[in-house]
């Protein structure tokens, strides 16, 4: 079998799955990290604003509503650099499996709705390496509303509410996550994602990404 | 480099000094201002790394030495930004002069001479609005090591330590501040800024920053 050649260059793997909130992304990456452990593989997972560094200041400052939207864009990039260059990179070139719970692609969705010009936002990525897969959950805005209001409630910036589309909640939500949808949806193609259908049960959507990883791990790249 | 190219059109008028440390500019700036005041004008002064948003966690991150160039370059970016959203435009909007300790420039000279790419960086701060007046105080390294680290050692980030230059702290400083030096001077024709030679007299460059600041509020119409 030939061999597998990663996009980045790097001796580990990069993996992503991508989606709007509530659309399964952390139960699917702990499944899918808990099956390559299995098989003896060295697993790195990484979430998205998660740095040491600045997360917990995109929170408060989300809590006391400080952000505009080029603070936003530049405070998410710059949670994203560090956790680029501190963790994903060292791992990457380690030979791990490195999983990411979101990466640019969610950026690029948000601050775009939020009125960013598209290529500003690129430029501030634009040394992100290329994952070797992306997999995008897809799930209808009803389906995400239902899910999002039976778990955590809905989120003043999740709701988009920042960018004054409406003062109503449920209507904010459905006009944010749509416009984020329309953006992931130009994406897909563009950056090749794996669509996978995401009202699909947990195990369905668990065999799908199985499947797509094992085919790489097959050609020997990482033995 | 939209904007940062591109005259303003609001009623204020914007200045900015800039240059290494110890070259003089925030004296000028503090006489600039007081004079001002003194006229009755309507004047704001902002400095560089200020913004209650985020600058304690940068100053906080450069104490532990934990930033990568990149990272260093995008928090700042954020800073930036949110006094240029909170502070700077809406004084330019209602008419007053407003006088900033550092600009963009500065990221552009420091960002660059830490390896970030120049045109990167300049397309992170695209949103930066083009100054009425420039000024650049033209120092030597040599020179400027002596007049603010004659009785400590140079801070690990103006060291540029983080590039591993020179284990001595002074050498680094002088290899690091002459790139940055080197990357004022290309910029001096690229943004039309104005240099002044920092070994003048402190009287005699009040006064040239004087005559330049009320020709350029004659030609706009303030008295």
């Amino acid at each position: 079998m030939k061999k597998f050649k990663t996009k980045h260059g790097y001796e580990g793997l990069l993996i992503v799955i991508e989606g709007t909130d509530g659309s399964g992304k952390s139960t699917q990456l702990e499944l899918l990290k808990c099956s390559l452990q299995d098989q003896s593989y060295g697993v790195m997972v990484s979430e998205w604003k998660t740095s040491r560094l600045i997360a917990d200041v995109i929170d408060d400052a989300k809590e006391r509503n400080l952000l505009n939207a080029t603070t936003y864009s530049l405070l998410y990039a710059a949670d994203f650099a560090d956790r680029l260059e501190n963790q994903i990179i060292p791992a990457l070139k380690s030979g791990f499996i490195v999983l990411l719970d979101r990466y640019y692609y969610t950026a690029l969705a948000r601050d775009v709705v939020r009125g960013q010009n598209i290529e500003w936002v690129k430029n501030l990525y634009d040394y992100a390496p290329e994952p070797d897969l992306v997999f995008y959950l897809d799930m209808p805005v009803a389906v995400l509303l239902k899910r999002i209001i039976g778990t955590t409630g809905l989120d003043f910036y999740e709701s988009g509410r920042d960018v004054g589309f409406s003062t109503d909640f449920y209507k904010s939500f459905e006009i944010y996550q749509n416009k984020c949808l329309e953006q992931y949806e130009k994406m897909k193609k563009l950056y090749g994602f794996i669509n996978i259908d995401g009202t699909k049960t947990i195990p369905q959507i668990h065999k799908i990404m199985n499947k797509e990883v094992q085919k790489i791990l097959d050609t020997g790249i990482l033995n | 480099m939209a904007k940062l190219t591109e005259k303003h059109n609001y009623e204020g008028t914007l200045v900015c000094v800039e240059g290494i440390d110890g070259s003089g500019k925030s004296t000028q700036l503090a006489l600039l201002r007081d004079w001002l005041k003194a006229s009755g004008k309507d004047v704001i002064y902002t400095e560089w790394n200020s913004s209650p948003l985020i600058s304690q966690t940068t100053k906080l991150a450069k104490k532990k030495n934990m930033l990568s160039p990149r990272t260093f370059s995008l928090l700042h970016a954020v800073d930036f930004a949110d006094r240029l959203k909170q502070i700077i435009a809406p004084a330019l909007k209602a008419g007053f002069i407003v006088l900033a300790d550092r600009y963009a420039f500065t990221a552009f000279a420091r960002d660059v001479a830490r390896g970030v790419d120049p045109k990167w960086v300049r397309q992170v701060y695209d949103f930066a609005i083009r100054p009425d007046l420039t000024i650049y105080f033209d120092i030597d390294p040599k020179t400027s090591i002596e007049r603010i680290c004659f009785n400590r050692t140079p801070k690990f980030y103006e060291a540029g330590m983080d590039l591993k230059l020179s284990n001595d702290p002074f050498e680094s400083y002088l290899i690091f501040q002459t790139r940055v030096v080197n990357e004022y001077k290309k910029m001096i024709k690229e943004f039309d800024i104005v240099k002044l030679d920092a070994n003048d007299s402190i009287h005699s460059k009040q006064v040239k920053i004087r005559k330049m600041l009320n020709k350029i509020l004659a030609d706009k119409g303030v008295e």
